[in-house]
């Protein structure tokens, strides 16, 4: 992902407007969060009119959907506060529709939001990896089982993992008079959106209800604080490791050597291996080779991550 | 496969440039507030380096170390940030 550094960010601040892009029903508002200039991928506040009906359809890239208030019906289901669903691309849902309206969070991972109307899946879709489930109601605080981590008084549920990049989205919250002082930064970009309460950072000052934040990988974040408690809902794109310390004025250029000096420390072969290979294109044998959309950037040891490979030719055995 | 290939129609482009220029304007607007803030963010950080030597650091969950007043940081003379 290539968004910008945007925090904070308070969606109160700003008005609901008409979503209008091609393919979508009437009757969706939308407040814009973060983007993607590169692909269009996006995180978006939105607020389904009452009476908003969605016939059955897809889109062309993953996204997720957090309901904050009221309430939406696919098929025959109704989902109140605190669903979350996981559509993965090309995935069809049934119909939908909000009789008196709702609000949520709308995530598009890895392209513009895009609907077409289909009440089949698209030949690509993986279905297997859709999910949906009211976090509210069917799911339990746990602490968090990172290492090191966060301070007590912080507590998750995990809504959604990416085995293969460990992305995740996950619900937290933080107690009344929670505090942790440390300085924390991250080898990924991560982004959260307070749905209720206040909490604050060193550097930002205070999040409120509606506040925001996209934070791309190695900026400082912390000391943290919440007098009355926060209930917010995050995410990461890629595997989330806390590196902390206490210096306030680092940058992001020597946070990320640092980690890097981590992994040389911690994974001295394997840095050893990725540094003299010559080939920085490892790939993993439980997936495929690794060209496909959404993959990750690499380069073939000149340093060229925007390169294009031609279509493989099979062999006729 | 998290994303198909399709093709981006003219709308769905022009919708995306109109929102990248407005994505522009709110990041300098944040800029500018997080400028603006400077003075206190200086209060907090000398309170912080103060409870890191009083109360303690946090290392792990509730793991806390305190700061030996040799280890404190020296603010370094560049420009300081904290929005990139």
């Amino acid at each position: 992902m290539a968004r910008p550094h945007i925090e904070p960010f308070v969606d109160r601040d700003v008005s609901f407007r008409k979503f209008t892009m091609p393919g979508f029903p009437k009757g969706m508002q939308y407040k814009m969060l973060s983007l993607d200039p590169e692909n269009g991928a996006c995180s978006m506040t939105v607020m389904f009119e009452p009476g908003y009906r969605q016939p059955p359809g897809m889109s062309y890239t993953e996204y997720e959907l957090f309901i904050m208030t009221g309430s939406i019906t696919i098929g025959q289901k109704t989902w109140g506060p605190g669903s979350y669903f996981m559509v993965p691309a090309g995935v069809a849902i049934e119909a939908m529709s909000s009789s008196r309206g709702a609000t949520g969070l709308l995530f598009y991972n890895y392209g513009e939001p895009s609907f077409v109307e289909s009440d089949t899946d698209h030949a690509r879709a993986e279905r297997n990896k859709f999910a949906a489930v009211n976090a509210y109601d069917d799911m339990q605080w746990t602490s968090t089982n990172f290492f090191p981590a966060t301070a007590p008084g912080c507590l998750v549920k995990v809504l959604h993992f990416d085995d293969r990049t460990q992305a995740f989205t996950f619900l937290y919250c933080m107690t009344p008079n929670f505090w942790q002082d440390n300085i924390s930064y991250h080898d990924c970009a991560e982004e959260a959106y307070h749905i209720w309460g206040t909490s604050w950072m060193m550097q930002f000052g205070e999040l409120p209800t509606g506040g925001y934040f996209y934070r791309p990988p190695y900026i400082n974040h912390g000391a943290f604080g919440c007098k009355l408690g926060t209930l917010a809902i995050g995410r990461t794109d890629s595997r989330l490791y806390n590196h902390f310390h206490f210096n306030p004025w680092t940058n992001i250029e020597e946070n990320r050597e640092r980690a890097a000096s981590r992994i040389q420390h911690w994974m001295p072969d394997l840095y050893k291996w990725v540094n003299t290979h010559g080939h920085n294109h490892p790939v993993d044998f439980e997936y495929d080779h690794g060209h496909a959309h959404g993959d990750a950037p690499h380069h073939h040891g000149d340093g060229r991550v925007e390169h294009a490979h031609k279509p493989k030719r099979r062999r006729k055995k | 496969m998290k994303s198909i290939p399709h093709t981006r129609s003219r709308e769905a482009e022009a919708w995306l440039k109109r929102e990248i220029r407005e994505q522009k304007a709110r990041y300098r607007k944040i800029l500018a507030e997080q400028e603006a803030l400077t003075p206190k963010r200086d209060r907090w950080i000398a309170d912080f380096l103060e409870r890191i030597q009083t109360r303690g650091f946090h290392v792990h969950f509730n793991i806390i170390r305190k700061i030996r007043p040799e280890e404190v940081p020296v603010k370094p003379k560049r420009k300081f940030k904290v929005v990139f």
